[in-house]
């Protein structure tokens, strides 16, 4: 389906040119298999059972429907690492929830804490939780390749996205746990209420901000002293994180006042130097040209097969030893003769005759 | 009882707060041995953030402090000590994994950078979380999770109404990223040890990770090529309605109606009202074109309905609406009851105390919290002081395992200094709290001990 999404590439309406989500396929192959068709259902057993592990995000018991169940995979397959990443999990009264990636966050309690402060819950206006889901299923799955390297043994991983994503909610759970309060928005205020300042400021320019946080009186000193130690930031109590707390709206004001009107970079780099946490609030464009984004090469342009040049995230974790060499995402079914002739032996004319029957297509 | 999946894996914990904190528990919760290291008196910072009972202050008490280290046992040492610091260097020599958070400067000072580390234990795989990474002009900065977040772009993008702020995410949001974003690279650097003859350092920049895979992945492509960009709008999806939050009698709804059956079920729950029918609503970029006109009619529906009742009728309807949970909500579902999610921990100064659990279920290796979180300094007694276990007792086992396979990263040994150097902590560890030692381990330390 994401492959359908605009932009193209060089404009071309095409599934191999869709830009906005090569990079999470970065570095995969791909087949093609018709699985309605028993054909390709064997094929797909045959395949795994070359394979040690099997990801999929189908709602539960689709799998089952396919015949390609982990009772079914197993068969083929006894030490195979099955990852199913539903909604909510494989089983419970609510684990056929109908949601979407930038929805399921709700069912959490998470979304409720996101919005202005004493305002209605803001939408998060795409899916936080996928590319959460996903980084974070491959630790799911490399805890159970580890329990395999010890015990010879494969599993299923239950891996529900509300529970993962409810782990964000931790301290404020506890909250609920011990007190019995409900959270609720608080703009950018610190959701533990233990830095003041701490939020985002207007700077010079269209939508430009910069975000200043202090968690210690020592960067509020230097937040006072960078902005001149104005008359308002000596009054009696401001030196103690509880005295700025009680006058936060009015400290905020203050603040906002005096970055009104200054380049966002050079008042970052200055509050930087004096000793604060400050840093610019990013657009989409900004990151491409940010110098620290730039030189920790985190974005990378790369050459598509069909010869375009391309945008993607590159390896945002740095390794010191094995860092990955990042490709471009597949064509659809570029790796239908590799995978199906040189790793499972079909012969020509079977592979042929499958193609020409559309079970591979 | 099941051993965790990653038994055998011995993890130190350095640093202050949520990232490091949250990454060395996922370790924990699932059978690694984690012991955290924090500054004696003190301990870490988010002992003192609460939530605690009844609002009142107590270093044993924290929630937060709480969730973020179940499982893990609580050595109290102060860096700033030698004899302390000598200490925590010779469980790092012994240790698989080191997760750690602090600024550059100070892991300079106390001689922990990566090199340094890397000479001390080359098997080591070192996970750096910081919110700008270890490189490029912004590595020297302070920096809090707020400021992470708002460099990645989620926020000027994602969240918020124009002309009016970027917002957080409501919680750690960048701390807790980069802690998975962590977790999963460094796992993989566990496990990729012997085909790549060492460990190795990881420099993870919360900020980077989610400008890079939340941001970037569907924006960068279509900017870079075009030149277009976006910003946030405060509605959820602008191009397709229903598609936002929306307040109801008793709360908010996630109302999502986008496909040609979610809008039909919708508008047959809604009792297919005569506006329904309008030309301007029939498919779903109209509808969002129309959006001024279309959400006053639906809240117009939702103002004396239930959050919870919207939400089943929907569902039943083939219709991905979801209840805006509170966290109490979201907390006492029955689902996450019958799904085991939940569970409760003793504590000898919270009592019982339920927590969320495993984060993903593992039927062949059970994970999810074990213990409640330690008091400060619970097993320092059981670290030995410097240089007291023997330099006697043979190479450490996991150093063993790398010796043939490893040549040029274990060449490095030579140039660390016997004392900091000395052997024995891996075996030290391996005996000291042998129920999470891993097979291997044991069988070195038979070969070890001839």
């Amino acid at each position: 389906m994401t492959r359908q999404l605009p932009p193209f590439g060089e404009g071309v309406r095409d599934p191999n040119r869709s830009l906005s989500n090569h990079a999470c396929w970065a570095g995969q192959g791909s087949v093609t298999l018709n699985l309605k068709k028993p054909e390709a259902r064997r094929l797909a057993l045959d395949l795994v059972a070359t394979c040690d592990v099997v990801i999929e995000n189908f709602g539960p018991g689709v799998m089952n429907e396919l015949e390609l169940g982990y009772d079914a995979l197993r068969r083929v397959r006894p030490d195979l690492v099955m990852f199913s990443m539903p909604a909510a999990g494989l089983t419970g009264p609510m684990k056929d929830i109908r949601t979407y990636g930038l929805s399921l966050t709700s069912t959490t309690g998470l979304d409720s804490l996101v919005g202005y402060l004493g305002g209605p819950p803001i939408p998060v206006e795409n899916a936080f939780s996928d590319p959460l889901n996903g980084i974070f299923g491959a630790f799911a799955i490399l805890t159970a390749l580890h329990h395999r390297a010890a015990t010879g043994q494969g599993q299923h991983i239950d891996y529900s996205q509300q529970e993962a994503v409810m782990q964000l909610v931790g301290p404020a759970f506890l909250d609920w746990e011990l007190n019995r309060r409900e959270g609720g928005p608080l703009g950018n205020r610190h959701p533990r209420a233990m830095a003041a300042p701490h939020g985002v400021f207007p700077c010079s320019g269209d939508d430009r901000w910069i975000s200043i946080a202090c968690s210690s009186d020592a960067e509020w000193k230097a937040l006072a002293a960078a902005m001149g130690s104005p008359a308002w930031s000596a009054a009696a109590g401001l030196g103690s994180i509880a005295g700025r707390l009680a006058h936060l709206d009015a400290i905020h004001e203050h603040v906002a006042a005096w970055t009104q009107g200054q380049d966002v970079n050079a008042l970052a780099a200055t509050l930087q130097a004096a000793g604060v946490a400050a840093a610019p609030v990013l657009s989409v464009a900004d990151l491409l040209h940010d110098p620290h984004l730039t030189a920790r090469g985190t974005f990378v342009e790369v050459t598509h097969p069909l010869g375009f040049r391309e945008t993607i995230y590159g390896a945002y974790v740095k390794m010191s030893v094995s860092q990955p060499a990042v490709r471009t995402g597949p064509m659809i079914g570029q790796d239908n003769e590799r995978v199906f002739r040189e790793i499972l032996g079909l012969s020509d004319e079977r592979y042929q005759a499958l193609v020409d029957a559309q079970i591979i297509f | 009882m099941s051993r965790g999946a990653l038994a055998g894996i011995r993890v130190i914990e350095l640093g202050e707060g949520v990232s490091a904190a949250f990454c060395a528990k996922l370790f924990a919760d699932y059978g690694a041995l984690v012991v955290k290291v924090e500054p004696p008196g003190r301990g870490d910072v988010t002992r003192t953030w609460g939530p605690f009972p009844g609002d009142v202050p107590h270093p044993e008490k924290s929630g937060t402090y709480f969730f973020l280290n179940t499982s893990k046992k609580s050595v109290a040492l102060d860096l700033e000590v030698g004899a302390d610091l000598a200490r925590v260097r010779e469980l790092i020599a012994g240790a698989d994994v080191l997760i750690e958070n602090l600024p550059v400067s100070e892991l300079e000072r106390y001689g922990l950078d990566p090199a340094s580390v890397a000479a001390l234990n080359p098997a080591l795989v070192m996970i750096s979380i910081t919110p700008f990474g270890h490189t490029g002009p912004y590595a020297g900065w302070r920096g809090h999770d707020l400021n992470a977040y708002h460099l990645s772009g989620a926020s000027h993008r994602y969240c918020g109404r124009p002309g009016e702020a970027p917002l957080e995410h409501g919680t750690f949001a960048a701390d807790f990223f980069g802690a998975m974003t962590a977790a999963a690279w460094g796992l993989a650097a566990v496990l990729g040890r012997e085909r790549v003859g060492s460990g190795q350092h990881l420099d993870v920049s919360s900020a980077e990770a989610i400008a890079a895979a939340f941001v970037g992945g569907q924006n960068i492509g279509g900017y870079a090529q075009d030149g277009k960009w976006e910003r946030r709008t405060g509605v959820g999806m602008p191009l397709g309605a229903p598609a936002t939050i929306l307040p109801c009698a008793d709360g908010h709804v996630w109302m999502l109606a986008l496909e040609p059956g979610q809008w039909n079920g919708l508008v047959e729950v809604m009792g297919d009202p005569e506006w329904a029918q309008l030309d301007m609503f029939q498919d779903m970029f109209q509808r969002a074109q129309n959006s001024d006109v279309i959400y006053p009619f639906i809240e117009e529906w939702l103002a004396d309905k239930s959050k919870f009742d919207v939400m089943a009728r929907c569902q039943a309807a083939g219709v991905p609406v979801t209840a805006v949970f509170l966290v109490g909500e979201a907390a006492e579902q029955e689902h996450l009851k019958e799904r085991g999610y939940l569970v409760t921990l003793d504590h000898p100064d919270l009592g019982r105390v339920r927590t969320l659990g495993a984060p993903f279920k593992l039927p062949a290796s059970p994970g999810g919290p074990s213990r409640g979180a330690p008091r400060l300094g619970e097993h320092t007694a059981e670290v030995p002081a410097s240089g007291s276990e023997g330099r006697r007792q043979g190479v450490p086992p996991v150093r063993r395992r790398f010796r043939r396979s490893a040549p040029r990263a274990c060449r490095s040994r030579a140039s660390a200094s016997p004392t900091s150097a000395g052997c024995g902590r891996a075996r030290w560890w391996a005996r000291r709290w042998v129920s999470s030692a891993p097979r291997s381990s044991r069988s070195s330390r038979g070969r070890g001990s001839t």
